[in-house]
């Protein structure tokens, strides 16, 4: 794949091999690369967002969080700081819980995405248990809790509540709906282990 | 309209504009007011991610504004090039604060008459980082944050204060010479004063008399979505998505612009909003970008978001960043006979409360002198962050302790000893209450009997500085008390409508969720007053002052729209019996057969959404039954249907509004007779300064939880929100530049899910003794105004050295202890 | 964001070359936690024209037993960090330190080579819009200095410059103690020599060298390690002070300690007095109140700093306690 920023007008897009004219690289490709599909530029990335495939060409400087809220109209993930200070734009990439605002969408080449419309969709029992306790007021903060609560219960099905607590302790409610995120977890939590159990095994 | 309501019904209609007695008459019984459970109507939305925020916005050919943030504390656009900004690729307008067709001063929400009409942006700043000179729109952000990187300003740098004592003194430099040319003190100084009886006659009359300081540093509401708005022209009219706690008063203002708009022509969104804690939406700092949108619309031709940045959010400040000296006349026994109290305090935009003020409305101290004066200085506007009451909260926690302090007493005994009204005892507060027809029971003791016991008061309290735990902490206890809030101000319509086809109901007003669960409130009573099933019940909200709504739904403003929308619900359940036994039985469009038609009004009542014979049950019709085939009928044309007889009516639908002057009325305040106290338990590490909370406790006489899980959800907030700027909150400018230094979330700190890991134990006493309907109160603004103090005294407790400087860090804490 | 051009680089040699290219006005891109924020906040005189993304590298991110050594790749992420299996059982202070730091979020972004590399902690220094052109961005002061200093250096200025920002590592301190060296693209140095205090300098790393990993010495048996953090919340926040402390038993005698705080000078301090205090004794309450005590006996703090050495002299007797296996 081509670099970007390459000065040379006969760079091969295909293995970067150089030659000194057009002729002599126009001979390489047909040889060497006859029949390859055409490269794709350096800042066309793919990414799985809530099990569907995303092909888009990114500039450098859009945080995923831009292409996600912006450019995608996934407008479930919000903005609080801006800074990574508050949690709220929270996405799970590759099973972790990360903060979109501070990964650049340029590098997030073959990644996989949930945001929180994707654990809705899903129905995951969160969402329920969330409404049933409170767990919001303004709501602004409540996504990113939602995600990051989703992302311990994939990893840790039977939190205690400190564990919840630690997972939590990087999203900032103004609000002050703490106490609750607490209770729903867990209520969550029993409802998995519950369903589990019932269907004998692997979800 | 209809006209067979009972005398009994129409006195109680009066009698709620009324709103000084207690309710006469409420329901006999509730099924859904008080219940636990029910579902949030907000809830889904806002857990799945598909509520949408006005950040959310999003239109097609959208333009993004961005404005100039001055670098200094005070000072003035001499000269402006924006050539080059304007030469930027993506840069569609540049908007300078000396644009000939930009008005010089415009409605940009007179807060409370003191600030008067403002420039839509100014060209001269007078605080760091207030947006001025330029705003420029851009197809993208980045290019429009580039492009202000290319405005070359010369500025004229102007002398600055940041201190408000320094800044009232003779030969301090003029903060806001424009505006307050004479000095640097709002109405010579005087800001606000409050007298009651004799105060130094008091301090004559009492054995111990003592002064005392203290200091709180300003802090900001930081609400987690910024202000923003999306401004849209179709045509002539704007179309306006914003950011607004009273998006009302944003449709006034906006009326008054660009040379005028008639009301009924401005669509205002107010969508779902990422939480408001008080006054900002009433500042010209909110209003300014809004109108500069609307100008830039009107120039591109395209729809124009302005967003402000989280640092230009910092504008503004709680209204009790000041400096607070009082003197207090008590005796050994902890009955306090005086105190006299002033504060010196930056910028204060409404000049309603006294520092003594609490100590008028719940106390029952005879002698009180209270001295407010606000002075302008170089920082942002100080405006109710949760609450304008926050300085007098503080003088209640702080007074009080000190009382028990040097008494040797419980707090909560001396609280007690002193709880009443207007220099007045319990006695008197008890005869009040059976002269506005409330029950007889004593709110404070209550309150604090339920609380201690929660607590463990009794075997928590001790000596101040006497118990060191195993751990080696110093453990302390604190407790704070005051009044429940009720002094909604204002007024309120709401309307209902009963629908055609299913005989559902729709609650028409004013739309501005803030999150506090009101519109599940509102459902509520209507669906107990109209006799319906709660899923039956939904409120629309509608942008439109003639469906006017008081809000903030935080500040107690349920008390109100409660009554109007009860009003509304028991006009229209009279309109639906009246209906039903009709002969014709008239309603919506059309004839159909009558529903009972032997039966009188009072024959009836409505039960889950069901009509029914109350001497025998049996005879019913559902509401949908009863307006199903009005409903469908539509124009007739076939000559099948050419006989039957058409009578029209009314639609069941009625408004309901209420006027209420609470507290407010200086001709006839009403007593307040509902408490809340407080409790706080700590462990404060000597060596490092470090503070930990252990147990929290909140007690608070709602009058009558109509709502208790929204309740609770204020008790935790208020709490969360009060112990965070007890602990860390505060703007720290650098004393040399004017500059903020901590204008982001990681400098300037609100609490984590860990800083508050202890329990929070939430009580909700209900003596029925509010004035709103049902003997309801407000609480979602007041225990984040009354917790902010409340760790003053239980450090105090843990460590026996009184640190009078807020918020409590852990270098004011080894100071304290002599430990640097 | 302003504009940038971008690379995914694919191996050390693509990185370094294009750095080269770039003359400087380049940035290598690990985690991105720091970077990206000061670029938001536009705190530099001057934006990198290019990023080199080094998360495409592979092989960066190995942690493993190497020859009596425990490498640690530098684009090891802290989460990772904190609950490797071996990090936890023989470098506990390691994961406790990687625990501590910012947030669960962060820790999934941020590496051990970018907390190690980035950059300092001042108000002044971090003023968007590079409100204040500081000593340390080569301008003419230190703002901080008659300033207010409240989380600043309590040790005064460096030798060479005047400024009194901090380093905000939670790691550095901890490998300090854990006598490690860092690897580069270039050479291999002991931690502590990593840092410097330089106009837009915190490392002393190349404008075209990059740190690959970090090599740990296994210690010698009978070392206990402990690290304590002082904050004002329980989590997000950098630290006010912290310290890291291995001390090595011999029948209950100390050794050999290695005391090293952090966040209370421009880099990480080793309390060599408190070390010599210490060393050939037992360990107690009282001698590490005096070694405590030793550690700051050379503080020169700033106006409003002078609590941060109670607070320094705090961490470092409850952390030589915590080694001895007594509590807080």
């Amino acid at each position: 794949m081509a670099k970007s920023g390459d000065i040379s007008m006969f760079t091969c897009p295909y293995c970067s091999t150089q030659r000194e004219n057009f002729e002599a690289l126009r001979e390489h490709i047909l040889a060497d690369h006859k029949g390859s599909l055409l490269p794709e530029p350096a800042n066309r990335i793919r990414l799985l967002i809530n099990g569907l495939e995303h092909a888009m060409n990114v500039e450098p400087e859009w945080t995923l969080y831009h292409l996600i809220h912006d450019r995608l109209g996934m407008t479930g993930s919000k903005q609080f700081c801006d800074r990574g200070a508050c949690g709220s734009c929270t996405v799970i990439m590759d099973g972790l819980p990360v903060l979109s605002c501070m990964v650049l969408a340029i590098e997030c080449d073959g990644r996989t995405i949930e945001t929180v419309e994707g654990v809705a969709r899903a129905g995951h029992p969160l969402i329920e248990s969330y409404v049933k306790h409170h767990a919001m007021q303004c709501g602004y903060c409540t996504p990113g809790f939602v995600v990051t609560s989703k992302a311990l219960l994939d990893r840790n099905p039977d939190p205690t509540e400190g564990e919840i607590r630690e997972a939590l302790s990087g999203n900032l409610c103004r609000c002050g709906t703490y106490p609750q995120h607490i209770v729903a977890v867990r209520e969550a939590a029993r409802t998995l282990l519950k369903e589990k159990e019932d269907s004998g095994g692997e979800r | 309209m209809v006209d067979n309501f009972s005398d009994e019904q129409k006195k109680g209609m009066e009698e709620m504009q009324d709103n000084l007695t207690a309710d006469r008459h409420p329901l006999p019984r509730y099924k859904h007011i008080g219940g636990r459970g029910g579902r949030r109507l907000d809830g889904q939305p806002k857990a799945s991610g598909q509520a949408e925020y006005t950040m959310d916005v999003i239109l097609p050919g959208m333009l993004h504004l961005r404005f100039l943030d001055s670098p200094y504390p005070h000072a003035a656009v001499r000269s402006m090039d924006t050539s080059k900004a304007e030469r930027l690729d993506g840069v569609r307008y540049v908007l300078r604060y000396d644009n000939p067709e930009m008005p010089e001063k415009a409605s940009m929400g007179k807060f409370h008459g003191l600030y008067g009409d403002q420039p839509p942006l100014p060209g001269i700043a007078h605080f760091e980082g207030e947006p001025v000179g330029v705003a420029i729109a851009a197809e993208t952000e980045a290019i429009a944050e580039e492009a202000l990187t290319l405005v070359e300003v010369e500025w004229e740098e102007r002398s600055f204060n940041l201190d408000p004592v320094k800044a009232r003194e003779k030969d301090a430099p003029l903060s806001y010479p424009e505006m307050y040319p004479a000095g640097n003190f709002w109405n010579n100084g005087l800001f606000n004063e409050l007298v009651l009886g004799d105060a130094k006659k008091g301090f004559h009359e009492s054995e111990r008399v003592m002064e005392f300081a203290f200091s709180r540093r300003g802090h900001t509401w930081i609400g987690p979505e910024r202000p923003c708005g999306v401004f849209r022209w179709n045509g002539e009219s704007p179309e306006v998505w914003v950011k607004q706690q009273r998006p009302h008063l944003v449709k006034k203002n906006l009326a008054t612009w660009y040379g005028g708009i008639p009301m009924n022509s401005i669509q205002l969104h107010c969508l779902y909003q990422g939480a408001s804690f008080g006054g900002w939406v009433q500042v010209p700092w909110n209003m300014g970008p809004l109108y500069c949108a609307g100008f830039v619309a009107k120039k591109t031709g395209r729809p124009v978001k302005y967003a402000l940045t989280r640092r230009e959010d910092f504008y503004g400040q709680s209204m009790d960043d000041g400096r607070y000296s009082l003197k207090v006349g008590f005796n050994r026994d902890g009955r306090i006979n005086a105190v006299k109290g002033s504060s010196t305090m930056t910028n204060q935009l409404w000049p309603m409360f006294n520092i003594m003020g609490h100590f008028k409305e719940n106390t029952s101290i005879p002698h009180l002198h209270g001295v407010t004066e606000s002075v302008w200085v170089n920082k942002g506007p100080a405006v109710p962050t949760r609450c304008e009451m926050l300085p007098t909260s503080l003088c209640i926690t702080m007074v009080f302790n000190r009382v028990a302090a040097e008494c040797g007493l419980d707090p909560i005994e001396v609280a007690l000893r002193n709880d009443g009204i207007e220099g007045h005892g319990t006695d008197h507060l008890a005869e009040e209450r059976r002269n506005r027809g409330f029950s007889d029971v004593d709110s404070m003791k209550e309150c604090v009997e339920r609380g201690k016991k929660a607590f463990g008061w009794d075997a928590k309290w001790h000596a101040p500085g006497t118990r060191k735990l195993p751990n080696g902490r110093m453990h302390g206890v604190g407790f704070t008390w005051t009044h429940e809030w009720d002094d909604s101000l204002g007024t309120s319509e709401m309307a209902i409508r009963i629908e055609r086809n299913d005989g559902t109901a729709t609650i028409l007003a004013m739309g501005c969720d803030n999150g506090v669960d009101a519109e599940n409130t509102y459902c509520r009573i209507a669906a107990d007053e109209l006799g319906f099933r709660l899923e039956d019940v939904r409120y629309n909200p509608q942008i439109d002052p003639g469906f006017f709504r008081m809000s903030p739904d935080s500040s107690t403003n349920a008390s109100v729209n409660g009554w109007a929308v009860r009003h509304a619900a028991r006009i229209v359940k009279a309109q639906i019996l009246q209906a039903a036994v009709s002969p014709t039985a008239r309603t919506q469009r059309g004839s159909y057969r009558p529903a009972f038609p032997d039966c009188t009004p009072d024959d009836l009542d409505i039960e889950d959404s069901v009509i029914y014979r109350k001497s025998d049950p049996s005879q019913r019709m559902s509401l949908g039954d009863f307006v199903r085939e009005a409903g469908q009928s539509g124009p007739i044309s076939s000559s099948e249907s050419a006989g039957y007889r058409w009578a029209f009516s009314e639609p069941l639908f009625a408004f309901g509004y209420q006027v209420q002057l609470g507290s407010y009325n200086p001709e006839n305040p009403r007593p307040h007779f509902t408490r809340q106290a407080h409790f706080l338990e700590v462990e404060v590490d000597t060596e490092t300064g470090g503070i930990f909370l252990t147990s929290v406790v909140n007690v608070n006489d709602v009058g009558k939880a109509m709502n208790p899980m929204s309740c609770e959800g204020q008790q935790y907030g208020g709490s969360i929100m009060g112990l965070s700027r007890g602990l860390f909150e505060e703007m720290i400018y650098d004393q040399a530049t004017g500059v903020m230094l901590n204008g982001n979330l990681l400098d300037y700190k609100i609490a984590t899910i860990k800083d508050v890991s202890c329990p929070i134990g939430t009580i909700l006493v209900e003596t029925g003794q509010g004035y709103g309907p049902y003997g309801s109160v407000g609480i979602g603004e007041d225990i984040g105004t009354v917790m902010t103090g409340i760790l003053g005294p239980a450090v105090y407790n843990a460590i026996g050295v009184w640190i009078d400087d807020h918020p409590i860090t852990p270098d004011k804490v080894l100071k304290a202890l002599g430990k640097t | 964001m302003k504009p940038f051009a971008h690379f995914n680089a694919t191996s050390m040699d693509e990185a370094v070359e294009i750095l080269g290219r770039y003359g400087g006005r380049a940035a290598v891109i690990a985690g991105g936690t720091d970077l990206l924020g000061r670029m938001k906040d536009l705190v530099l005189p001057s934006y990198p024209e290019a990023l080199v993304n080094i998360k495409t590298i592979p092989g960066l991110d190995a942690v493993g037993e190497d020859r009596g050594y425990l490498k640690i790749g530098a684009l090891t992420r802290l989460s990772a960090l904190a609950s490797h299996p071996a990090v936890r059982a023989e470098y506990s202070a390691l994961a406790e330190a990687a625990d501590r730091t910012a947030s669960p979020h962060l820790r999934n972004l941020g590496t051990i080579g970018g907390n190690l590399c980035q950059d300092i902690r001042c108000w002044y220094y971090r003023g968007p819009n590079n409100r204040f052109s500081c000593l340390r961005k080569g301008g003419g002061r230190c703002y901080a200095l008659k300033g207010d200093n409240r989380f600043h250096s309590i040790f005064g200025a460096s030798v060479e410059q005047g400024c009194v920002a901090v380093h905000p590592s939670d790691t550095a301190p901890v490998l300090i103690a854990l006598d490690a060296e860092v690897e580069t693209s270039k050479r291999t140095m002991k931690v502590m020599d990593l840092f410097t205090v330089r106009p837009l300098r915190t490392t002393v790393l190349d404008q075209d060298e990059i740190l690959t990993g970090v090599r740990i010495p296994v210690p010698s048996p009978g070392t206990k390690g402990a690290f304590l953090k002082f904050a004002q919340r329980k989590s997000i926040d950098f630290p006010i002070v912290n310290c890291a402390a291995m001390l090595t038993f011999d029948e209950g005698v100390v050794k050999e300690a290695r005391i090293c705080l952090n966040a209370v000078y421009v880099t990480p301090r080793r309390a060599y007095a408190a070390e010599r205090a210490l060393a050939g004794r037992f360990l107690d309450e009282e001698t590490a109140a005096e070694a405590a005590r030793e550690a700051i006996a050379d503080a020169r703090p700033l106006q409003h700093n002078a609590y941060m050495v109670q607070v320094a002299r705090t961490l470092v007797k409850r952390a030589l306690l915590a080694c001895g296996g007594q509590g807080e």
